[in-house]
């Protein structure tokens, strides 16, 4: 099955309120395309799941799309600094920050991969995280008694995942750090891949490289040169620091629409 | 004079023993500088682990946006990702782990998750990222901090990321260690005195004996210039 389409169809497959999964780490081939895309089409209530957003949590922020987000981390790092539009977004109510450790939206990604409930899982002893937030709980070893604490399973809806390569049928292939994309892809109901090639029918059968995502856990393929841009893409391009810089400046929704547009 | 990026990474690094599995994330290139420099010195069998899960990368070209990217993954032996580190620590594996956070107090409790209520914060954090689970895990969690102040270095934290296994808290002060369940001073930085770490710190400085933090050696810097000669140790001070 041909499953290759163009981005603004893909990104029309996604309906408010989505439970979105977004591949990458931080500034490093994070999604970018698909996440303006999201913003252009003025997405809401989206519910993001990361273990370390960056710019893309940051952009979906600013644009008012996002209800949740659920990470360990949300930060440019350090050059950047800090995610001011989703931060702003915490503090007046309107994005609920639902703090993981990196390990527990891991976890939670691992139980939803496994078909279960929950997960267990050591650390959090001693952590404030527990009591504030209702997706941990304490759970008792059956066997011995031991206390330990569980984290709920998150299951995303769709995730977008940015790969080097991919075929029309779905699969894909991350060169490089592969962060936590696979794990993910396997989590999801379903991935749509943004990619930097679109390879031939037969280039995962004829060579040794082989796909990290099947086309069957695949619903969309988008042919997408530079799509972690103006992040980074491993192998292929590094950040591009005048975008960063040029979105870190903008003010008002009218601007973000225009860099939007401008970059469309 | 001694820069404080440079006592601090020097500081982190010696912290390293040879043999050890070290892993620092993201926001994180002090310490990513200070394992290469414990590797390029004392600590050559000291295990390089990170978030993109190049395993001992040799001789890495750092870039100043990400302690987290492909450059660390390039010139590695082997692929050990984040999910197999985190798993490292839960079964008591990991020897060592660097973490931050925006306030501390006197028993090595970390916040970096929010200022005021949890809910409605006053200000909200970008979130302990591993802390949560490698404090407690990690046999040592070392942390840096390139802000010492009264409220970093508070009577009360706002929110509890996580408590645990803390062993040292390296400032551009000084260098606590946990001591008893007790923060006390290790040692004071020569840039620095204890007048001036007791003046911005929040609770009673408590020590057991007064040292001073032996100052970089030649060969530290001149390792540090070649390791990261764009100085990206220094971006926190920025």
């Amino acid at each position: 099955m041909n499953k290759l389409t163009d981005l603004t169809s893909a990104i029309q497959s996604i309906p408010d309120g989505t439970l979105l999964g977004l591949g990458g780490n931080t500034l490093n081939r994070a999604p970018m395309a698909a996440v303006m895309e999201l913003a252009r089409q003025k997405k809401h209530g989206l519910r993001l799941v990361k273990t370390a957003g960056g710019m893309d949590v940051d952009l979906l922020c600013f644009a008012g799309c996002v209800a949740s987000v659920d990470a360990g981390f949300v930060s440019y790092e350090t050059e950047y600094s800090l995610c001011q539009h989703y931060r702003q977004a915490v503090q007046a109510g309107t994005v609920k920050a639902n703090e993981h450790a990196c390990y527990t939206v891991i976890s939670a990604l691992r139980a939803a991969s496994y078909g279960i409930p929950f997960m267990p899982v050591r650390g959090l002893q001693i952590s404030d995280l527990v009591a504030a937030n209702d997706y941990f709980a304490a759970v008792a070893d059956p066997f011995t008694g031991e206390t330990l604490n569980a984290v709920k399973a998150i299951r995303p809806q769709v995730s977008v995942i940015h790969a080097h390569l991919a075929d029309e049928r779905g699969n894909a292939c991350i060169e490089g750090p592969k962060y936590d994309d696979i794990l993910l892809s396997r989590a999801s109901q379903t991935v749509i891949v943004t990619a930097e090639r679109i390879v031939g029918d037969q280039y995962f059968s004829a060579g040794n490289i082989k796909a990290d995502i099947p086309h069957f856990m695949v619903s969309a393929v988008v042919y997408a040169p530079r799509g972690a841009a103006p992040c980074a893409c491993a192998n292929t391009y590094g950040v591009r620091d005048e975008d960063i810089r040029s979105f870190l400046a903008l003010d008002t929704a009218g601007d973000l629409d225009t860099w939007l547009q401008r970059r469309s | 004079m001694i820069r404080p990026c440079d006592i601090m990474t020097v500081s982190l690094a010696r912290l390293i023993r040879d043999g050890e599995t070290v892993f620092h994330g993201v926001s994180s290139h002090m310490p990513l500088i200070a394992v290469l420099l414990a590797k390029a010195t004392h600590a050559p069998n000291a295990v390089h682990l990170n978030i993109p899960g190049g395993v001992d990368p040799y001789k890495p070209r750092l870039q100043s946006f990400t302690s987290a990217g492909d450059d660390l993954w390039q010139t590695a032996e082997a692929a050990f990702p984040l999910q197999d580190v985190f798993d490292l620590s839960m079964r008591g594996g990991l020897d060592v782990a660097f973490l931050s956070g925006v306030q501390f107090d006197s028993r090595g409790g970390v916040n970096a998750s929010v200022i005021g209520d949890y809910r409605k914060p006053k200000i909200r954090l970008p979130g302990g990222a591993g802390s949560a689970v490698l404090i407690p895990t990690a046999k040592r969690a070392i942390i840096w901090r390139t802000k010492h102040d009264k409220r970093t270095f508070t009577q009360k934290l706002d929110f509890v990321t996580a408590r645990g296994n803390v062993s040292e808290i390296v400032t551009p002060l000084c260098i606590f260690t946990m001591f008893g369940g007790e923060l006390i001073l290790k040692s004071v930085h020569q840039t620095s005195s204890i007048e001036e770490v007791a003046d911005n710190t929040a609770f009673p400085i408590r020590y057991l004996s007064l040292a001073t933090t032996p100052p970089p050696t030649e060969e530290e810097l001149r390792t540090l210039q070649v390791i990261d000669p764009q100085d990206y140790r220094n971006l926190e001070f920025h």
